[in-house]
């Protein structure tokens, strides 16, 4: 069972993976309470063309990624305070529109291949040097944010208008999520893809609403299915040559099926 | 208890809201001051929300000034000292994982400073919270199986948590049996006399107006500001904010 850690690539692979979870069960928990759950699709979908552009232009697309997908990230926290009744509209929008861009970059620059459908689907053999690095660098940074805002982040999820009444800066704080969403986000699409991660964000967290428990609990819960899921959908892919990004979706979903049914009332 | 009239808590000036051209409310005037007791009643739609969501500086007025303990709305910044109990505090999404202690410990969130966690002081004004709120033996619970009348103890217990020195409950008893309700006024009345927090409470309802009100203002659309709120729920003014319904609660007054 563990001669598959015997491979660097697997190691890498482990590492990416394992950090993703916590980052994508973390900031999914707020994600989820918010209902945002549709953000983390579209941001996705936005870092996508950062990877487009990366490939493209032979910049780290994991870089570009970041960088777009806290732009599109902005945008639309900037669109939804303004056009508050339609905020699905846009997150619609700008999903659609982000592909749209990122197919046409890629064509243009002839480069539309395997390098393009890893990052859709996720790779596990893709994993570099490089992504481990730019993954926990930029992953502890989005890490610390959140653990330091936790309890502020929930109270504004709760509901936004006592948190600004306490003094709370909803704001700055709503930018602040968003942002290191993006972030999350365009460092997951490596492992994961960009058309899975969404799934790694909301269904943990949906998950463990289930066993109806508080904060900490709900978020321990979260995570424990992130992990799980991560740790199991990249042996199930290393043995039987699966994608990665799908076999960690088809887990977490049967996990969340499970915690459905169990706690069925 | 004594009021104090140096600085008001409140003091709004000619306050006006429009939406789209239409008149929500019109030329508000009133301070509220430290110590006092205040029901603010109206028919629905009369504008009592959107008052107070200007008072907390979530609506801005049209025309007009609130100043907060003196201070002009953007320059306020101790809003510790404001307890906000929102119209929809009762119906809390029954899935949302909170437990009462998680929604009690959020009134502590604002005052813990940057890179703080919860201190044993903050743990002891979350307890003495739920404690005046006789919430202590509901802390484990989750908030989406507690009755209205718990829940609505739960959130002035998050209010309370912050030791504000104003607590305004916009329509607290919305889902909230008859029996829970006479409670919650007795709370409230212990919490003006004893704790010394100024509140201000607003209701549709004139009917379950407590005894020991001390100003009462109706608003609709405009404001009157009784002092003497027995006399005013059978003074004239009260057809005029109802129109026919005044007649119905006055009978109905009577029967007790």
């Amino acid at each position: 069972m563990l001669e598959m850690f015997e491979y660097e690539f697997m190691q890498r692979a482990f590492i990416a993976g394992l950090f993703i979870a916590v980052l994508a069960s973390i900031s999914g928990t707020f994600i989820v309470l918010k209902r945002y759950s549709l953000m983390s699709e579209t941001l996705a979908h936005s870092a996508l063309v950062g990877v487009a552009v990366g490939l493209v232009a032979g910049y780290n697309p994991l870089w570009v990624a970041v960088f777009v997908a806290i732009l599109s990230a902005w945008l639309i926290e900037y669109l939804r305070s303004t056009f508050t009744l339609y905020s699905d509209a846009i997150l619609s929008i700008i999903l659609s529109g982000s592909l749209a861009l990122a197919v046409i970059i890629v064509s243009l620059g002839g480069s539309f291949n395997n390098s393009l459908f890893s990052y859709l689907f996720g790779s596990i053999l893709s994993v570099s040097y490089q992504d481990v690095f730019t993954i926990v660098s930029f992953g502890s940074f989005s890490l610390l944010l959140l653990l330091l805002f936790s309890k502020e982040l929930y109270f504004i999820s709760y509901d936004e208008e006592v948190a600004q009444t306490s003094g709370i800066k909803v704001k700055f704080l709503n930018f602040l999520l968003v942002t290191v969403v993006a972030i999350i986000i365009a460092l997951s699409i490596r492992v994961v893809g960009s058309l899975l991660i969404g799934a790694l964000m909301v269904i943990p967290t949906a998950a463990a609403l289930q066993y109806r428990v508080g904060f900490r609990n709900t978020m321990l819960i979260s995570l424990f299915f992130a992990v799980v899921s991560v740790v199991l959908g990249m042996s199930i892919s290393y043995y039987f040559s699966l994608p990665s990004g799908a076999t960690i979706v088809l887990i977490v979903i049967s996990l969340f099926v499970i915690s459905l049914v169990s706690n069925k009332k | 208890m004594q009021i104090s009239y140096k600085v008001p808590i409140f003091d709004v000036k000619n306050l006006s809201f429009s939406v789209r051209g239409q008149k929500i409310l019109s030329q508000i005037s009133l301070e509220i001051f430290h110590g006092e007791y205040i029901a603010i009643i109206g028919p629905n739609g009369g504008g009592k929300t959107t008052l107070v969501r200007m008072l907390l500086g979530l609506e801005l007025p049209t025309t007009g000034e609130v100043r907060l303990f003196g201070k002009r709305l953007k320059e306020f910044k101790e809003w510790s000292k404001i307890g906000f109990v929102p119209q929809r505090a009762s119906h809390v999404d029954a899935n949302f994982p909170a437990t009462v202690e998680d929604i009690v410990k959020m009134g502590r969130v604002a005052k813990r400073g940057l890179f703080s966690t919860f201190s044993k002081k903050d743990s002891q004004m979350v307890h003495d919270a739920m404690q005046k709120m006789d919430i202590v033996h509901l802390k484990d619970k989750m908030v989406g199986t507690l009755s209205g009348g718990q829940r609505q103890r739960a959130m002035i217990a998050r209010a309370l948590a912050s030791s504000p020195e104003i607590l305004i409950l916009d329509e607290p008893n919305t889902g909230v049996d008859t029996l829970s309700q006479q409670r919650f006024y007795k709370l409230l009345s212990k919490l003006n006399k004893e704790e010394k927090i100024t509140i201000v409470f607003i209701t549709h309802d004139i009917g379950v107006i407590a005894d020991d009100i001390g100003r009462l203002f109706t608003i609709n659309q405009k404001a009157t500001i009784c002092n003497d709120p027995k006399k005013a729920l059978s003074c004239e003014d009260m057809s005029e904010l109802y129109g026919i319904d005044a007649h119905l609660i006055h009978n109905h007054k009577h029967e007790h």
